[in-house]
């Protein structure tokens, strides 16, 4: 088998092309804005990051749910490899999120409801894989995974609302009357967005086939007399 | 299944209660964690209220750690598990049992904790009692729902303890926020955000995480560790 079959390669290829274009975009073609000025750029990465972690999270719920049913030992290798990738992203999000917190709010960090389900997903999934590394067999340590994987993303939305009630200051984006991106600047933020999907797509499948070639190569060195 | 049920919670009860060592250690530590954060007070100073509402809640949600470890340690002795798992009921008795068992105990500690932290902090009750009951007995049941489930995760692991509490304090935080929101309420009579939200989140928090510990403990306790 090759080291790297063509799909995620395609993916990663194509993520890393177009976020090189984007970069464009970003520094001449989207207007810089006016308050914040250079910092306001950090936005189009940012967006992206925290998508992703979002998506790699709903990922992971949505192999845990199939694996509880099918227990196919693909499903849980998919979810470690969305969870990982998804803990990096939300990471990225945080460091971005608070460089941008610095500059426009004056702190390094506030209790904003998207910063803090961000933040506590990350302990959640960052728990998850803890898991991973316990001393169980390999069908029980899925099947413990895929419970906390479903019970995780249950708690997203609580998280959102409860951080909500207790504070927020973070500025809504999309759907806004009066607070809405321009034009040029909501094109970029979906370029932006389609591009790094393509990267975190790829980052997936790399590291889902990584897992896969590491499970065959336990499952000969078990053949081996 | 309500007899299996109401078996299991006696049998708990009896056996936490007749030891008490798993009991008195839990309540040592809650009140060993509100006497050292009185400490942070000057002479003449005291904590606001949100933060006694936190340390309040803090003591118990590792309290009710302890006392779910407890309770699941109860059959890892002589694999008494499998007695349980073949009683002709269903298993989410055991979960239900569990959670109800633990629910009064943590009720009682938090009996006295809460003169404690009147007392050490410096706090008195003077906000009306009805929401601040009302949401003690609906976070209570989040957690306990939460923590019945996540007890059979780490059956058969040497740092239970630990395990639990990565993956259990993050789930958590919206009903703790909730419980600080309202606490805080209840120690200085102001209600700066209005209580009927905070008791919105808490109901849909024990709903959705009773449904999910209906649904999701067969898959977590079984035979093998």
């Amino acid at each position: 088998m090759p080291k790297s079959s063509p799909p995620p390669l395609i993916l990663l290829l194509l993520g890393s092309v177009s976020l090189a274009c984007c970069q464009w975009l970003i520094y001449f073609y989207a207007p810089t804005e006016a308050a914040m000025g250079l910092i306001h750029k950090i936005f189009y990465i940012h967006l992206p990051l925290a998508w992703g972690a979002l998506f790699s999270f709903f990922l992971v719920f949505l192999g845990s749910v199939a694996y509880l049913f099918k227990r196919d030992s693909g499903l849980d290798r998919l979810c470690v490899a969305a969870a990982e990738t998804g803990l990096l992203l939300s990471g990225l999000a945080l460091f971005t999120g608070m460089l941008w917190a610095r500059k426009s709010w004056g702190v390094w960090w506030t209790w904003d409801p998207r910063l803090t389900t961000t933040f506590i997903m990350w302990f959640v999934y960052a728990g998850y894989l803890v898991l991973r590394s316990l001393n169980l067999s390999m069908r029980r340590k899925s099947l413990v995974c895929a419970v906390v994987g479903v019970i995780a993303f249950l708690d997203v939305p609580l998280v959102f609302i409860s951080a909500r009630i207790w504070r927020s200051i973070h500025p809504a984006v999309f759907g806004t009357e009066g607070g809405e991106l321009e034009p040029k600047m909501k094109l970029t933020v979906a370029v932006c967005v389609i591009s790094f999907g393509f990267l975190w797509a790829g980052l997936v499948r790399l590291r889902e086939r990584q897992l896969d070639l590491r499970a065959r190569m336990d499952t000969i060195a078990c053949d081996i007399p | 299944m309500l007899r299996m049920t109401l078996a299991v919670i006696r049998k708990d009860m009896t056996l936490t209660l007749l030891r008490g060592n798993g009991l008195v250690q839990a309540l040592l530590l809650g009140l060993l964690l509100i006497f050292v954060f009185s400490l942070s007070q000057g002479v003449g100073e005291s904590l606001s209220a949100r933060s006694a509402a936190a340390v309040f809640w803090l003591s118990s949600a590792f309290c009710q750690i302890l006392m779910f470890n407890q309770l699941y340690a109860l059959e890892e002795v002589n694999n008494s598990r499998l007695g349980l798992l073949l009683s002709p009921a269903p298993i989410q008795a055991i979960w239900l049992g569990k959670a109800i068992a633990g629910f009064v105990l943590l009720l009682s500690a938090q009996c006295i904790f809460l003169p404690a932290t009147v007392i050490f902090l410096g706090k008195s009750l003077s906000g009306p009692p009805g929401p601040s009951l009302v949401i003690l007995l609906l976070t209570d049941t989040g957690m306990c729902a939460l923590g019945s489930l996540l007890g059979a995760l780490a059956q058969g692991q040497t740092a239970r303890e630990a395990l639990l509490g990565i993956v259990f304090f993050p789930l958590l935080t919206p009903l703790l926020l909730a419980g600080t929101g309202i606490g805080a309420q209840a120690f200085d009579g102001i209600d700066p955000d209005g209580s009927s939200a905070w008791l919105g989140l808490a109901s849909a928090f024990d709903a959705i995480f009773l449904a999910a510990g209906l649904l999701l403990f067969a898959f977590l306790y079984a035979g093998d560790e």
